[in-house]
C-alpha cells in the first residue's frame, strides 16, 4: 500500500519534470517590435530602407553634434579663425593654429567625427555585402541603382576621412578586425571605384531635376561624375601623381555631361543661394520675407546633404547641428540668429572681394555696417573680427527669437541643407582642366557675381573660387591641392582681434601646418582601442 | 497567545475533577514564565510527575494544582523546553521556560529549504525581521546596513524611496551588480517594498556553494526573505507607528555675495580681463541656494497593523502598513514617498496533515515624486551650486505668473537661472505603481521525511506616470516658452514562477543521516507599455493637478513654412518575453552532526541566450567539521568553549543580467527609437516628410553566454562561555570571470558594441563578526561588532587595451574620462593627473622646466598646479594618469549595542566604511560665473598662501581631473539611537503584552572628513562605479517618537 503511494507520487513528480522537459521550446522566444538582422535583408522593400538608413549615417556625420567636416575644413582655411566663446575650451585653436600645444588635454577632438564616418561606412558596406542575398527578381536596374547611391555615400563619407587623416583604415565589407591604416592611393582608388560605378549604374533619369520638390537629396550620377572630378583634383594636387586609375579626360568628360544634361543652371542672383542672405526681416508682422531665396532642390544643386527640423533628445537625428556653431554668439539680429560664435571671418578675405562683387554681402555679415555691433555679445566672444559668415548661419525674427521649425531649439532643430556641390563648382572645375569652352564658364560665373571678364589661369581660377565657394568647406582643400608650402604660405599669418573685448592675436606658424602635412589629429581613444595598430599623424602626439 | 471561554470553563472542570481524586495533597500556586523577557507563558501544561496530575496556566500564566513538597512539576508547552521544578512552597513559585532552540538549535532558510544553523556548511549570515523593524526605514536593505559583514550596502539618493545599491563580497562585474532576492520562495521580488514588520528574517547567502542552488542568477549573492506566518495559539495584535522629523545634517557651504564678488573680480584680473562692475549693476542679490533648496521638518511616518495567530490545523498573519515620508528638498509638493501595504499569509493542514496548503500575499500600492538626482544634467540640485549668489531668487518680473526670478536680463550673467524656481516649476511628476506579490503552495508528505512541495507564483506589478512641463523662463538658457507639455505612461507585467521540489530526509543506521532534494523551477515574464503626451493645456485647467491628455488641445498643425508639426508622442508595445527553465538537486550528508558535506548542481536554460549556448551548469560542494564534538574537545577541551565548526565550501553561480536578444543584430527602423537608438530617417525633396530607413544598430554576437562566479569559502563559527559569546569569521576568493559586457570596440566595426564574454574580477576577502550577550541582574546587554575587508582586482578585460573606460562629460561639461576598469586595479577606479602642489613662483616653474618636466598649462603662470609628470618624458598628457583611489570601500564595518534594565531599553547601532575615495564636483568648471565652495578661499593668492589650491582663472586648465578632486571618503555613522519604554508592566490588562513608547534619532552623528553634505555616496554615473558627489540628494538626520502595543 506504503510503495504504491510513493510510486503514484514519485510518478507525478516525474510528470510536472517531463512538462518542463520541452523546455528547449518553451525557451525560443521572438522579439515582438523589432527586427532582427537574420530576417531582414531580404526583400527590395528592405534594400530600399536599408538604403535610407545610408543616407541617414551620411547625414549623422552632421546631425550628432561632433566636430564636422565643414566647420574643421573652414577652421583650418584662411578664410576663419576658430573663435567660439572666450571661455571654451581651446580645441578649435589647437585646430586653426595646427598646434596641439593650444590644448594639450585634448586628443580626442574627432572621436565621435571618426564613429560617425565609419558608422556611415558599414551601413553601406553592409547593405553592399547584402545585395547578392536580396531577391530583385529580374530589376537589376533598381539593383544597380540601390548599390550605385550606396557606394556614392561611401565614396563621399571616404573623401572627407581621408582628407582629415590621410591614413585611414579602408574596409569594403563589415568586419569587427583591427585594420591597420590604408595606404591614402588605395582609399582615393575606392572613391574613384565607388563614383565611377555609381556615375554609370544610376541611370540619367532616376531622380530628374524637374522632381526636385520629392527627389532632392539623391545621388544622380552627375553628382557622381562632379564629385569625382573634385577627386581627382584634390589627389592629383596633394600627391602630384595621376595614379588614380582614372582619366583626366575622363573626369573633365563627366563634368562636360553634367553641363550637356541641361539639368542644372546657375541660379541668377548669388545671395539667392543662401537663406540668411536672401531673407528680408519684416519687423511690423515679425516675419521673414523668404521669396528671394531661390529654394532647396533650386536649379544650382548638384548634391546636397539634407537636414530636418524633427530633431530632439528622443532618438530623431536629423539637424543640422554644426549650423549653430557658425551662428553670431548669443546674438539674434534678424535675419542672422544666434550660435555658438565658431569661425569669425579674416578681414583679409573680406577685403579681398573687389567692389562690384555681389558675394561679399551676400557671403559676409559686417557686425559694423550692418548696425549688429551695438547688440553684439562681444564680452562672451573670442577672437572677434567684425565679421561672421552669412551663407550658413541660423536665421531668427525680428523679435529675436530663432526662427527654427521643430520643437524650436535653436540648437537642434537647425535644417538648412548643406550644398555639398553645386553648378558653379562644376563649371569652374571643368574650366580648369581644360575644358574647350574654359573662358565661356568661367565668365558666367563673374558675371552672376557682377564681374567683367578674365582671363582663364589656374591662378585666377582658384581666386575666383576662394571667393565664390567662401565658407563652403571648399577653400581649405583648394589650397592643400596647391602643395603644402603654398597652403601653410597663404594661412599662416598674425591677425589683431579682440577676445572677451580685450586685445588678442591670432598667431598661425607655416611650420605648423608643414608638420602635420595638413591633415588632422587621430582620436586617441582609437589608438588606445587599436593598441597601437592605428598611427598618429605627426604633430599631434 | 488568547484562551477562549469555552477551553477555560473545560480547563476548570479538569482542575476540579482531579482535585477530587487526590485528596491528600494540598494546593499549590505559581506563574510560569519565559525565562528571556519575564513575561506569562498561559495555557502551559503543568503535570505533577508522580501523581500525573495536570494543570493548564490561566492567561497571566498561573496555575493552582495538587501535589505535596518534593514532587516534581513538569512544565510543558510547544516550542519551548520542558521545564522541572521541585515543590518547595505552595505559592509563589516561578517556573522560568526556556525557549526550544537554542542558537544552535535554531534552523536558518537556505536554498529551497531549511538547515539547522549548526549543520550549515556554506556562508549564510541571518538577520532576525525584528532587527530591521527596529531600524524604522522604509526600505529593509537600509535596515541591514552595519548588521550584515560582507554586504556593502550604499545609499544611491537620500531622496524618499531611492534604491540602495547592495554588493555581496565586492563587485563582481561592470554590468549588473544586484544580488537574487527571493521572497518566500519566489525569486525576483522587490525586497525595497516591504513592510519591515512583515518580515520574519533575512537571510544572505553569501558564498557560491550556499547561492548555487539558484544558479545563474545567483553570481551577486542571494538575499532571501521569510514574512511572518501565523503560530499555533492564541492570536495576537501588534500595532507598530512612529511619527518624526527629518533635517538635513549639512548644508554645503558656498560663497556669499561678498566672497563671490571678490572670487569673480579676481579671477578675471589673473585671467587678463578688467575688474567687473559690480556696484554698478542693480538687482543683485546674495542668496543661499542650498538653503533655499532644503525644507526644515519633513515629516516622516510609519503605522503598521500586524495580526497573527492559528490552530492545529490553520495558521494565518495579516497586516496593513502605511509610510509616508517626505523629501529633505523642496518638501512634499517636489519629493515624497507613500506606500500602502497589504499582507496575507495563511497555511492549512489536510487528510492528517499529509497535505499542507498555504499561500502569500502581498499588495503595495505607491505613490511617488520627486527631483533628478542622476547626473550633472539630470540633476535638481546641482542648479543650486553652480548659480551665483547674487542672482535673487523671487522678483516681480511675473512671466507666465512666476513668482520666480528670471535672469534672462541680468546685468550679471544672463544665463545665472534659478534652480529653485526651477525645481519648484519643473518637478511635476508622479509615480503611482502597484505591486503584488503572491504564491500558492501545497507541501505532500505521503511517508515521513518525503516531502513534495509544488509553489506557484506571481510578481504582478502596474504602474502609471505623469508628468507636465509648463511655461516657464529663468534664463536664456532655461525656457519652455513655446507649448505646455503633459505626458502619461501606464506599464504592467507579470512573471510567473513555477516550482516544484521533492525532499526526503532518511537515516542509515543510527549514525548517517542523509537528506536529498531534487526540483525543477520554470519562470516567464511578460509586459506591456504605453505611453503618450501631447501639448498645451486647457487655459482652465494650466496645473499639474489637472495635467492629463483629456485636457490637452494640441493638435498637428503646419508651421510658418507649410510643415507639418506634430504635437503628439505616442509609443507602446510588449516588453520581450523572458523565459527560464531551471533543474537542480541537493544531496546533503552528516555523521553524528560531526561531519558535514552538502552537495548541488544547478542546470539553467535562459531564452537569453541563443540554442546551443543557453544551458548554464552549476556545481557546488561544501563540508563543515564541528571540533567540539569531539572527544578530544568535547572531553578535555578549552574551557569555556561550547562550539567550534570549520566550514569549506567550493561552488560555481552564473549572471545572465543582460537584456533580452543581445546575441542578434537589431534593425533600427523608424519605430521604437530612443536616445540611444535614434531613429534612421531621411529627408528627400522641399517637404519636411521624413522617409524611414533601418541600420543595424548592434552587431550580433551569438556566442554569448554565461557570466560565471567561482568562490571558494573558510568559515569558522565559535561559541564561547554558553554561547553568550558567539564568533563567525569567513575568508574567501571570488573570481567572477566571463562577464558580459558591452566592451567598447573599434570604431571602424561601425555598429553599438555587442554582449560578449569577458573580463574578470578577483575579490578577496576576510569578514569577522562577534556578539556578545548576557544578563546580569535586571540589566541586559548585547554587544555586536562586524567588519569586513575586500580587495578588488580586475584581470583580462578583452579590449585590445585592456581598459573599460568610463563616459566623459561627467564632472562638469565636456569633462574628461575619469574612471575606468583596468587590469591589474580595482573596478571603477579613478583616472587622473596627481598634483604636486602648486608653482609658487616664477623660478620655480623655470625649474619644473629645466629639470625636464612637462607643464600641461599652455601659459603657466605662478599659482597653477604643478600636474606630476608621472612618466617623466616632458609632457604632462594621459599617459601621466594615474590610479587615484576608488570610490568602492575596501573596509564596510557596524556595531550595535543594547542593553535593556526593567522596562527600558537603549539600543545603539552604527556603520561605516573606509578605504574608499569621494570624487567632489560641485562647480561647472566650464563656466566662469558658477558659484563655489568655500573652500576655494584658500586658493593661492601669492608666494606662500597655498600649495593646493590654485589661483583662479576663468578658464578650467587647473581643474583638469586630479587629485584635487578626490577626499577620504571615510566615515562613521551613528545611524540609530533608541531609548524605549515598556508601560505593560505597569497597566493591569491581562492580554496586553508589550506597550512601548520610545524615541529614536537616526543618523544623528556622522564622523567623517568628507566635507561634503553626506558621505555615504553610492551615486556613480555608471552602475559601476560610486562615491561621485555631483551635488548629491543627502540622508537627512530623523527624530522620531514611536510606539509598540501588542496584545
Amino acid at each position: 500500500m506504503k510503495m504504491k503511494k510513493i510510486k503514484t507520487y514519485l510518478l507525478t513528480l516525474g510528470m510536472l519534470t517531463g512538462l518542463a522537459g520541452c523546455s528547449e521550446s518553451f525557451l525560443d522566444v521572438n522579439p515582438m517590435t523589432s527586427v532582427l538582422d537574420n530576417n531582414f535583408y531580404k526583400t527590395v522593400a528592405d534594400a530600399e530602407m536599408a538604403l535610407i538608413g545610408c543616407y541617414d549615417g551620411f547625414q549623422r556625420t552632421s546631425s550628432n553634434g561632433n566636430m564636422s567636416f565643414y566647420v574643421t575644413s573652414e577652421v583650418l582655411s584662411d578664410n576663419t579663425f576658430g573663435a567660439t566663446g572666450n571661455t571654451d575650451g581651446r580645441a578649435y585653436q589647437a585646430l586653426d593654429r595646427f598646434d596641439i600645444a593650444q590644448s594639450p588635454s585634448d586628443n580626442n577632438i574627432f572621436n565621435g567625427t571618426w564613429a560617425d564616418y565609419y558608422s556611415g561606412i558599414f551601413r553601406c558596406n553592409t547593405l553592399i555585402n547584402k545585395l547578392d542575398g536580396i531577391d530583385f527578381g529580374n530589376d537589376a536596374a533598381t539593383r544597380n541603382r540601390i548599390e550605385g547611391e550606396a557606394r556614392f555615400l561611401r565614396a563621399l563619407m571616404y573623401f572627407d576621412l581621408v582628407r582629415l587623416f590621410e591614413k585611414i583604415p579602408l574596409l569594403t565589407e563589415p568586419t569587427t578586425d583591427n585594420v591597420p591604416q590604408a595606404d591614402p592611393l588605395q582609399v582615393y582608388k575606392q572613391i574613384a571605384e565607388d563614383l565611377k560605378f555609381a556615375a554609370a549604374n544610376i541611370a540619367a533619369t532616376a531622380y530628374p531635376k524637374a522632381d526636385a520638390a520629392t527627389n532632392d537629396g539623391r545621388v544622380t550620377p552627375f553628382a557622381a561624375k562632379a564629385m569625382l572630378a573634385r577627386v581627382y583634383l584634390f589627389y592629383t594636387g596633394y600627391y602630384a601623381k595621376d595614379d588614380l586609375g582614372v582619366s583626366k579626360a575622363e573626369v573633365l568628360q563627366g563634368l562636360e555631361d553634367v553641363i550637356s544634361s541641361g539639368e542644372y543652371g546657375l541660379v541668377e542672383e548669388y545671395k539667392a543661394l543662401w537663406p540668411a542672405a536672401s531673407y528680408v526681416p519684416n519687423a511690423a508682422d515679425n516675419t521673414l520675407d523668404k521669396s528671394g531665396y531661390a529654394g532647396m532642390g533650386n536649379r544650382e544643386t548638384v548634391f546636397a546633404q539634407k537636414f530636418n527640423n524633427t530633431q530632439n533628445y528622443d532618438g530623431m537625428l536629423d539637424g543640422n547641428r554644426w549650423l549653430v556653431m557658425m551662428g553670431m554668439r548669443n546674438t539674434n539680429y534678424a535675419p542672422y540668429g544666434k550660435g555658438w560664435g565658431a569661425c569669425t571671418v579674416n578681414p583679409r578675405l573680406v577685403n579681398s572681394f573687389e567692389a562690384a562683387d555681389k558675394r561679399r554681402t551676400a557671403s559676409v555679415i559686417d557686425l559694423e555696417r550692418e548696425g549688429i555691433a551695438g547688440s553684439f555679445d562681444i564680452k562672451d566672444q573670442r577672437e572677434y573680427t567684425g565679421y561672421t559668415n552669412k551663407k550658413y548661419t541660423p536665421v531668427a525674427l525680428p523679435d529675436g527669437t530663432s526662427d527654427t521649425g521643430g520643437s524650436n531649439d535653436f540648437q537642434i532643430s537647425q535644417d538648412q541643407d548643406f550644398i555639398v556641390i553645386r553648378y558653379a563648382d562644376v563649371l569652374l572645375m571643368a574650366a580648369e582642366l581644360g575644358s574647350a569652352n574654359a573662358q565661356v564658364y568661367f565668365d558666367a560665373v563673374r558675371a552672376r557675381a557682377g564681374l567683367g571678364s578674365r582671363a582663364v589661369t589656374r591662378e585666377n581660377l582658384l581666386e575666383e573660387r576662394k571667393l565664390e565657394f567662401a565658407f563652403e568647406g571648399i577653400r581649405y582643400w583648394d589650397l592643400l591641392r596647391q602643395g603644402l608650402s603654398t597652403a601653410a604660405a597663404a594661412i599662416a599669418q598674425t591677425q589683431n582681434v579682440l577676445s572677451g573685448n580685450a586685445a588678442d592675436q591670432v598667431v598661425i606658424k607655416a611650420e605648423n601646418i608643414s608638420k602635420t602635412r595638413g591633415f588632422m589629429q587621430i582620436p586617441n581613444t582609437q589608438i588606445t582601442l587599436s593598441k597601437g595598430v592605428l598611427v598618429q599623424n605627426p604633430g599631434w602626439n | 497567545m488568547r484562551i477562549t471561554q469555552p477551553l477555560k470553563k473545560f480547563c476548570c472542570i479538569l482542575l476540579l475533577t482531579i482535585a477530587a481524586q487526590v485528596a491528600h495533597a494540598q494546593s499549590v500556586s505559581g506563574t510560569v514564565v519565559f525565562d528571556d523577557d519575564g513575561e506569562p507563558v498561559p495555557g502551559a501544561t503543568v503535570r505533577v510527575r508522580a501523581s500525573g496530575v495536570a494543570a493548564l496556566t490561566d492567561a497571566a500564566g498561573k496555575f493552582d494544582i495538587k501535589a505535596v513538597t518534593g514532587d516534581v512539576l513538569e512544565v510543558t508547552f510547544v516550542g519551548l523546553k520542558t521545564a522541572e521544578h521541585t515543590v518547595n512552597a505552595t505559592t509563589g513559585i516561578v517556573i522560568r521556560m526556556l525557549s526550544e532552540q537554542s542558537v544552535l538549535d535554531e534552523v536558518v532558510v537556505v536554498g529551497y529549504g531549511v538547515q539547522k544553523k549548526k549543520l550549515v556548511t556554506g556562508a549564510n549570515l541571518n538577520v532576525s525581521g525584528e532587527l530591521v523593524q527596529k531600524q524604522n526605514q522604509v526600505n529593509p536593505l537600509q535596515a541591514l546596513q552595519g548588521q550584515a559583514a560582507g554586504v556593502t550596502i550604499l545609499s544611491t539618493s537620500g531622496q524618499p524611496g531611492a534604491g540602495m545599491k547592495v554588493n555581496i563580497r565586492g563587485l563582481g562585474t561592470i554590468g549588473n551588480s544586484d544580488p537574487l532576492y527571493v521572497i518566500d520562495g519566489i525569486p525576483g521580488g522587490d525586497i525595497s517594498v516591504l513592510n519591515p514588520a512583515d518580515i520574519q528574517s533575512i537571510d544572505v547567502l553569501k558564498d557560491a556553494a550556499s547561492a548555487a542552488i539558484y544558479g545563474a542568477q545567483a553570481a551577486n549573492g542571494v538575499v532571501l526573505v521569510t514574512t511572518r506566518s501565523g503560530g499555533k495559539g492564541r492570536g495576537q495584535v501588534s500595532f507598530d507607528s512612529y511619527v518624526g522629523v527629518q533635517n538635513p545634517i549639512r548644508l554645503a557651504p558656498m560663497l556669499n555675495a561678498q566672497e563671490y564678488r571678490t572670487i569673480m573680480n579676481e579671477q578675471a584680473l589673473n585671467s587678463g580681463a578688467a575688474l567687473i562692475d559690480f556696484d554698478g549693476m542693480s538687482g543683485l542679490a546674495d542668496t543661499d541656494w542650498l538653503a533655499q533648496m532644503f525644507v526644515k521638518n519633513a515629516a516622516t511616518q510609519n503605522h503598521s497593523l500586524n495580526i497573527s495567530g492559528g490552530s492545529d490545523v490553520s495558521s494565518y498573519a495579516i497586516s496593513f502598513n502605511r509610510i509616508d515620508q517626505e523629501g529633505v528638498i523642496g518638501g512634499k509638493a517636489i519629493s515624497n514617498y507613500q506606500r500602502y501595504g497589504f499582507r496575507v499569509n495563511t497555511e492549512h493542514k489536510l487528510y492528517k496533515e499529509v497535505l499542507k496548503v498555504g499561500q502569500h500575499l502581498n499588495f503595495n500600492y505607491i505613490r511617488n515624486n520627486g527631483i533628478s538626482v542622476g547626473n550633472q544634467y539630470n540633476n535638481t540640485l546641482r542648479g543650486a551650486f553652480i548659480t551665483s549668489p547674487l542672482s535673487p531668487v523671487f522678483s516681480d518680473n511675473n512671466k507666465y505668473n512666476s513668482p520666480y526670478n528670471d535672469t534672462s536680463d541680468s546685468p550679471w550673467y544672463n544665463g545665472d537661472g534659478n534652480p529653485y524656481g526651477q525645481m519648484m516649476t519643473n518637478s511635476n511628476n508622479r509615480n503611482d505603481s502597484q505591486r503584488l506579490m503572491a504564491d500558492l503552495y501545497g507541501e505532500l508528505q505521503p511517508i515521513r521525511n518525503l516531502r513534495i512541495k509544488s509553489v506557484f507564483g506571481i510578481n504582478y506589478y502596474a504602474g502609471e506616470y505623469r508628468s507636465f512641463q509648463p511655461l516657464y523662463r529663468f534664463s536664456v538658457y532655461s525656457f519652455n516658452e513655446n507649448h505646455t507639455t503633459t505626458g502619461q505612461s501606464m506599464s504592467k507585467g507579470h512573471t510567473l514562477t513555477w516550482t516544484n521540489t521533492a525532499s526526503y530526509d532518511f537515516s542509515v543506521g543510527t549514525h548517517h543521516h542523509f537528506d536529498v532534494l531534487l526540483g525543477m523551477e520554470s519562470q516567464r515574464y511578460q509586459g506591456t507599455y504605453l505611453l503618450a503626451s501631447n501639448w498645451n493645456l486647457l487655459s482652465q485647467f494650466d496645473d499639474f493637478a489637472y495635467a492629463y491628455l483629456d485636457n490637452t488641445t494640441g493638435k498637428a498643425h503646419l508651421d510658418a513654412d507649410g510643415n507639418v508639426v506634430e504635437t503628439r508622442g505616442i509609443g507602446g508595445g510588449p516588453e520581450n518575453l523572458y523565459r527560464r527553465a531551471s533543474y537542480f538537486g541537493r544531496v546533503g550528508y552528516n555523521y553524528q552532526e560531526k561531519y558535514m558535506f552538502n552537495a548541488t548542481l544547478r542546470a539553467d536554460g535562459s531564452s537569453k541566450f541563443a540554442r546551443g549556448n543557453r544551458w548554464g551548469y552549476f556545481p557546488s560542494f561544501s563540508a563543515g567539521w564541528v571540533l567540539t564534538n569531539e572527544d578530544f574537545l568535547a572531553g578535555n577541551g578549552i574551557s569555556g568553549l561550547d562550539f567550534l565548526k570549520l566550514r569549506l565550501s567550493w561552488g560555481q553561480v552564473g549572471n545572465q543580467s543582460i537584456d533580452d536578444f543581445q546575441f542578434a543584430s537589431p534593425i533600427n527602423t523608424s519605430t521604437g527609437f530612443s536616445s540611444s537608438d535614434p531613429a534612421a530617417f531621411y529627408v528627400f525633396g522641399t517637404s519636411k516628410t521624413n522617409v524611414p530607413g533601418a541600420y543595424p544598430s548592434r552587431l550580433s554576437n551569438p556566442d554569448v553566454r554565461w557570466e560565471t562566479s567561482e568562490q571558494t569559502n573558510l568559515g569558522v563559527d565559535a561559541h564561547f562561555l554558553n554561547s553568550r559569546l558567539e564568533l563567525y569569521a569567513d575568508y574567501y576568493i571570488k573570481t567572477t570571470k566571463d562577464w558580459l559586457v558591452q566592451a567598447p570596440i573599434l570604431a571602424t566595426a561601425g555598429a553599438g558594441a555587442p554582449y560578449i564574454n569577458g573580463g574578470d574580477v578577483k575579490n578577496t576577502g576576510l569578514e569577522l563578526s562577534f556578539l556578545w550577550k548576557d544578563k546580569s541582574g535586571d540589566l541586559g546587554y548585547r554587544v555586536g561588532a562586524n567588519g569586513a575587508y575586500n580587495k578588488n582586482e580586475v584581470g583580462n578585460i578583452p579590449t585590445e587595451d585592456g581598459i573599460i573606460h568610463g563616459p566623459t562629460g561627467q564632472l562638469f561639461d565636456n569633462s574628461d574620462e575619469f574612471y575606468r576598469a583596468q587590469n591589474g586595479l580595482p573596478i571603477g577606479y579613478f583616472w587622473g593627473y596627481k598634483t604636486d602642489g602648486i608653482f609658487q613662483n616664477t623660478a620655480e616653474i623655470e625649474a619644473w622646466k629645466s629639470a625636464g618636466k612637462g607643464i600641461l598649462q599652455p601659459e603657466v603662470k605662478p599659482g597653477d598646479v604643478r600636474y606630476a609628470d608621472v612618466n617623466g618624458d616632458g609632457k604632462i598628457d594621459a599617459s601621466d594618469k594615474v590610479n587615484l583611489g576608488v570610490g568602492m570601500p575596501k573596509f564596510v564595518f557596524g556595531f550595535n549595542v543594547g542593553l535593556d534594565y526593567k522596562n527600558f531599553d537603549f539600543s545603539v547601532v552604527a556603520n561605516g566604511v573606509a578605504g574608499n575615495k569621494i570624487v567632489q564636483s560641485y562647480r561647472n568648471h566650464a563656466n566662469k560665473q558658477a558659484n563655489y565652495t568655500t573652500a576655494i578661499l584658500q586658493r593661492w593668492t601669492g608666494e606662500g598662501t597655498s600649495d593646493r589650491i590654485p589661483r583662479v582663472t576663468e578658464t578650467n586648465v587647473n581643474w583638469q581631473f586630479s587629485d584635487l578632486y578626490l577626499q577620504k571618503g571615510d566615515f562613521l555613522r551613528i545611524s540609530n539611537v533608541t531609548l524605549g519604554y515598556d508601560l505593560s508592566k505597569l497597566i493591569k490588562w491581562e492580554y496586553l503584552s508589550q506597550l512601548r513608547l520610545y524615541v529614536q534619532a537616526q543618523n544623528v552623528f556622522t564622523f567623517t572628513r568628507y566635507d561634503g553634505m553626506d558621505p555615504e555616496i553610492g551615486y556613480g554615473t555608471s552602475g559601476w562605479v560610486s562615491g561621485i558627489d555631483l551635488g548629491y540628494y543627502p540622508r537627512p538626520k530623523i527624530y522620531l517618537v514611536g510606539l509598540n502595543v501588542k496584545f
